[in-house]
């Protein structure tokens, strides 16, 4: 504890008595970190997005109005049965009518005016929340296509799958770029905290030919190494709020206009603990790296 | 006690430093460590504490073999060894004070202990009132007796001294030389190495004369 906070204090003077250098070294950071964290926001809000549409996915399986009371409880059956359905409603053929009378309550009169309800019984499936459920979806309305008593089966928005592949693949983007930015941080760090080393040469020098524990000696300049890392990266992340504040104002509402249900969100906390975690581990291997080769092999 | 036994070192680009030098150094012992310039004098003072490592050969101090201590421990070899330059190696930065400090401050001695530590160690070299000069605003001779304050500050069991008057004058030489004796009259091992004449000349010590890296003699 002693050496962490001594660590941090000498740290602080270091980069005090040369600051300019850090300042390019966290201005760097904090323009790698807002790149990254842009992509994140992007796909943080289209995967909100996909989520809410998710979550309004159903299965309609529509019923012949031929069909038998047999054919039906083996279908309620089936469906009873099936784990990933979360909650079963039967509209009956009155209450379709009905409900679509009441939308369309402009053209009443053409409606009652047909003299018969052309709309077939339903039962509306919903389905527990899980990573695979529009495949459990897709599957699960082949099995009751093929049965008895069913006119069709209809669950709306099958390209939901496909924007969802378009987003796994995002997410490995994302996942690279991360990568290489832990790796371009890693040797922005190591150079900055090298500067800083050999400012410092003759001290370090002294304190091995002293005695000093190499912890002792190379604390110091991790403390450095990981500070400005996170500097960069709080910086990076008070940047990203301001474009976001700026997207929400300008198209929160043509947003909501299009989707209802949708809001632009920030960086989800779990990311943004993941790259001030990211930043740390990066300025404290990369000030390792440096202080590491120096005393092993620079300093005689 | 100090053994060296069969000791070979070379360095890169085939320099044979040192070969096959075995010597003992009894515990608070005096010794001057002599020869011309290029004989081996400081490679010898660097293996003794680790600065350098080497090819052949086995060292005890106290009974321990440093060659067997990691790297990570060889601090605690070192905080038994003090050491003195010729070129002083003060921080031109800090004051004598806060120079004097810093040795302690490596070793992490207690805070509390540093302050009156640091005032004995100038009072031992009577630099008391130089205490917040720089060291390049002090004299030759100062800026050892700073060195030397430094070097002992942590009480260490043995002194290695590479021609800590090699830039003084004679008399200020003599000054100094004086401190490693007084240092070497409280149980210090000292290991002074030098290539003048004259200060052979002033003392009795065991004399160890290198040449080109072979032990020629040690009396
Ligand atoms: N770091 C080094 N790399 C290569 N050769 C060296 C190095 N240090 C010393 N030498 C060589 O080793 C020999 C002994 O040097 P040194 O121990 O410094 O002698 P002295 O201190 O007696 O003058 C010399 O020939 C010198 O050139
Ligand atoms: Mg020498």
């Amino acid at each position: 504890m002693k050496l962490l906070t001594r660590a941090f204090r000498i740290a602080f003077s270091n980069i005090k008595s040369s600051i300019d250098v850090c300042a390019v070294s966290v201005i760097t950071i904090m323009v790698a970190f807002s790149i990254l964290e842009l992509f994140l926001l992007v796909f943080a809000n289209l995967n909100s997005l996909v989520e809410t549409w998710n979550k309004q996915v159903q299965l309609i399986v529509y019923l012949d109005d031929s069909v038998s009371k047999k054919d039906q409880s083996t279908l309620e059956n089936l469906i009873a049965n099936n784990k990933n359905v979360q909650a079963t409603s039967f509209v009956s053929k009155g209450q379709a009518w009905t409900d679509f009378k009441k939308t369309f309550s402009d053209k009443a009169a053409i409606l009652n005016s047909l003299g018969f309800n052309p709309l077939p019984a339903s039962l509306r499936l919903q389905f527990s929340y899980s990573s695979d459920r529009l495949k459990a979806i897709q599957k699960f309305a082949k099995t009751l296509e093929a049965q008895n008593g069913v006119e069709s089966v209809e669950y709306g928005k099958s390209w939901i799958l496909k924007f969802e592949t378009f987003l796994a693949f995002l997410r490995l983007f994302l996942l690279a770029v991360g990568g290489l930015l832990i790796v371009g941080l890693i040797l922005i760090i190591s150079n900055t905290i090298k500067l800083s080393i050999y400012s410092r040469k003759e001290e370090i020098q002294l304190m091995a030919l002293l005695g000093a524990r190499p912890n002792f000696i190379k604390w110091p300049f991790l403390m450095e190494g990981m500070l400005q890392a996170l500097v960069g990266a709080l910086l990076s992340l008070g940047v990203i709020k301001i474009v976001y504040l700026y997207m929400k104002v300008q198209f929160q509402d043509s947003m909501a206009s299009l989707f209802r249900g949708i809001y632009i969100q920030f960086i989800p906390d779990s990311f943004a603990i993941y790259i001030l975690a990211g930043s740390l581990f990066s300025g404290w291997l990369g000030s390792y790296i440096s202080i590491n080769r120096f005393l092993k092999s620079e300093l005689k | 006690m100090i053994q060296i036994f069969n000791l070979y070192k070379t360095y890169k680009g085939n320099t044979q430093a040192l070969i096959d030098i075995s010597l003992e150094i009894k515990s608070g012992e005096f010794v001057f460590l002599t020869g011309q310039s290029g004989a081996g004098k400081s490679t010898l003072l660097k293996i003794l504490y680790s600065w350098e490592n080497f090819d052949k050969g086995q060292i005890l101090i106290n009974g321990i073999n440093i060659a067997k201590i990691r790297e990570d421990n060889q601090y605690t070899l070192r905080r038994k060894i003090g050491v003195v330059f010729q070129d002083y190696r003060l921080l031109p930065r800090k004051t004598v004070f806060e120079n004097i400090s810093f040795a302690q401050e490596a070793v992490e001695s207690p805070s509390e202990r540093i302050r009156f530590k640091t005032w004995e160690a100038l009072k031992k070299v009577g630099l008391t009132q130089k205490k917040d000069s720089f060291p390049l605003q002090l004299a030759g001779g100062e800026q050892q007796r700073v060195a030397i304050a430094r070097a002992l500050v942590n009480s260490p069991e043995i002194l290695l001294a590479d021609e800590p008057t090699g830039n003084l004058d004679p008399e200020i030489a003599l000054e100094i030389l004086k401190l490693f004796e007084h240092a070497n009259s409280q149980g210090v091992t000292v290991i002074f190495a030098t290539h003048s004449a004259e200060m052979l000349k002033a003392r009795d010590y065991r004399v160890i004369n290198l040449g080109k890296g072979r032990l020629i003699s040690t009396k």
